[in-house]
């Protein structure tokens, strides 16, 4: 009667096992069944997760967790199918039922890691836009929920879900041709693709606002598909290797960025002893991969610049002469208004506040609106000891920001500024 | 030591919509639960019940599909534990992570034949 019971036996899965295996079985099926069936998908997908949340506890994990769950979605699936009774389908069924007996599961790891890639192509198609491309990842790559996809990217929650069902209609066409792309294709897709997962990182690394859990998973989640990128043979190019590094280096200071009341420290105040080494010991593995031949991206500056870093003991030995150079050489690339700013505050450690300033002013016509621009004029107002001037910048910065941290910080600097000059 | 049966009711994940992440959570706290009073011993055994079913009337003259009441009222499975006395299975079963969706679990002795 209940001898299926587990009895006490050891029972875990590992971390986020639940959500990973939602996007790669949905990607395994979609291939399978083809995007039209998608919403059918995503929900056959749920009942079998649900099924294994009931009856786990009770039977202990079976041998093969991750065949389990396709095997119980894809037969919901042919039992949806069945139903329909499309003519046009019937034949299709019929081949899936082959298949279904002939599923080996020695090979399925090797397909599901393949179909979570053609499911990233396909989320990432031009045809879609990059905000739908963001929420289209974290919803179906990373199996977030609407809810968990509102909170990490600090949108509504009726939001997410509008952008989300429009965002799947694209989708579904472009899943009609569920393939990693070739030749020239490849290259400009793949460049969308480390482009999402470098501003899905962002959107985690970059504030701390809401909750930090979402946010650390955030990180982590750009991490593991870029991993899963890199484990493609065809898809191992050196600016992936780059953007890796790049993630490693930042994401190492994720717990020391702020301190015990969720206020955001800079890299002079942080404690670097909390920076976390091993990580930083994987960004470096990363860089020196990323350094074989090919293009200097993008990636590559920034991961360089994020490394010199992470290497200075302490912020005093920070080696901004070197950054300096990496800023020209990025700015020479590919010009950015952030690494433009960025610059400057090289500039001022290297060749003094009065050139920074200068050099300031000249690009500052581009950046009326934005107050970073403000905020680092402060900054170089106040080590030339314009303590007034300082706080006037610092007051436009302020209107420019809704960004309750950023105002904190601001505010702060504010009330730091001793008596006027 | 008696042998109680607890019938759980509701709960059911289905009404609330859980993330994959939210459902392992749970997932997890029932296994947590389920291994504790099996290495306490208490838990005899027990099953999760499918959410298909029938119910049977008059011989068969009246056959429904299930679900057969309301969300809340539906049982989803049973364990089988055993305790000193009902309110011991009812301390027992106060850690179940089926109140975590508004779920109940009934406890009743079985008779010993």
């Amino acid at each position: 009667m209940a001898d299926n019971v587990t009895n006490g036996e050891s029972f875990s899965v590992v971390d986020h096992f639940f959500r990973h295996e939602s996007g790669r079985v949905i990607a395994h099926l979609t291939r399978r069944f083809g995007g039209k069936y998608f919403e059918q998908i995503e929900d056959a997908v749920q009942e079998s997760l649900l099924k294994a949340m009931q009856q786990w506890p009770f039977s202990g994990l079976p041998a093969n967790p991750t065949a389990w769950i396709v095997r119980v979605a894809q037969n919901k699936m042919l039992d949806n199918l069945r139903h329909e009774k499309i003519a046009s389908d019937k034949q299709a069924l019929l081949s899936k039922k082959d298949e279904k007996g002939s599923l080996e599961e020695v090979y399925l790891e090797d397909e599901l890691k393949d179909d979570l890639l053609k499911m990233m192509f396909a989320c990432c198609h031009p045809s879609i836009s990059m905000e739908h491309q963001v929420i289209l990842a974290l919803g179906i790559l990373s199996g977030f929920s609407k809810v968990e996809v509102a909170k990490a990217l600090l949108k509504s929650e009726e939001a997410v879900a509008k952008a989300y069902s429009r965002a799947k209609q694209k989708l579904k066409q472009s899943t009609e041709n569920f393939i990693v792309p070739v030749g020239p294709q490849l290259n400009r897709r793949v460049d969308i693709i480390l482009k999402i997962i470098y501003l899905m990182f962002n959107e985690g690394y970059n504030t701390t606002q809401g909750s930090s859990l979402i946010r650390r998973d955030l990180c982590e989640e750009a991490m593991r598909l870029t991993q899963l990128i890199l484990e493609n043979r065809l898809l191992r190019k050196p600016k992936v290797h780059a953007l890796l590094a790049l993630m490693c280096f930042q994401a190492s200071r994720f717990d020391a960025r702020v301190d015990a009341n969720g206020r955001l420290l800079t890299l002079e105040e942080q404690d670097r002893s909390r920076w976390d080494q091993e990580m930083i010991q994987k960004g470096s593995t990363h860089f020196a991969k990323a350094l074989g031949f090919g293009t200097l991206s993008d990636y590559h500056i920034q991961a360089a610049i994020a490394g010199c870093h992470c290497f200075a003991p302490d912020f005093k030995s920070t080696d901004w002469k070197r950054i300096l150079e990496l800023y020209d050489l990025q700015l020479r690339n590919n010009y950015s208004q952030v690494a433009a700013l960025n610059r400057v505050v090289a500039v001022a450690k290297v060749k003094g506040e009065k050139t920074a300033l200068d050099e300031l002013e000249k690009i500052g016509g581009s950046f009326q609106g934005y107050y970073l621009y403000y905020a680092i004029k402060a900054d170089l107002l106040k080590g030339l000891g314009s303590v007034s001037l300082a706080k006037e910048q610092l007051e436009k910065a302020l209107q420019l920001t809704r960004n309750q941290i950023e105002k904190d910080h601001l505010l702060e600097k504010i009330a730091s500024l001793k008596a006027p000059d | 030591m008696k042998e109680f049966l607890y019938l759980f009711r509701g709960g059911d994940a289905r009404q609330v919509h859980q993330s994959p992440e939210e459902m392992q959570a749970h997932m997890e706290k029932w296994g947590a639960w389920m291994k504790e009073l099996g290495e306490s011993g208490n838990l005899v055994g027990g099953l999760p019940l499918n959410a298909e079913g029938k119910v049977v009337e008059k011989s068969g003259e009246i056959v429904t599909d299930g679900p057969f009441a309301e969300g809340k009222e539906v049982v989803g499975g049973y364990i089988i534990v055993k305790a000193n006395d009902l309110d011991h299975a009812v301390e027992l079963s106060k850690e179940c992570p089926i109140y975590e969706h508004g779920g109940s679990t009934e406890v009743r002795e079985l008779m010993p034949m």
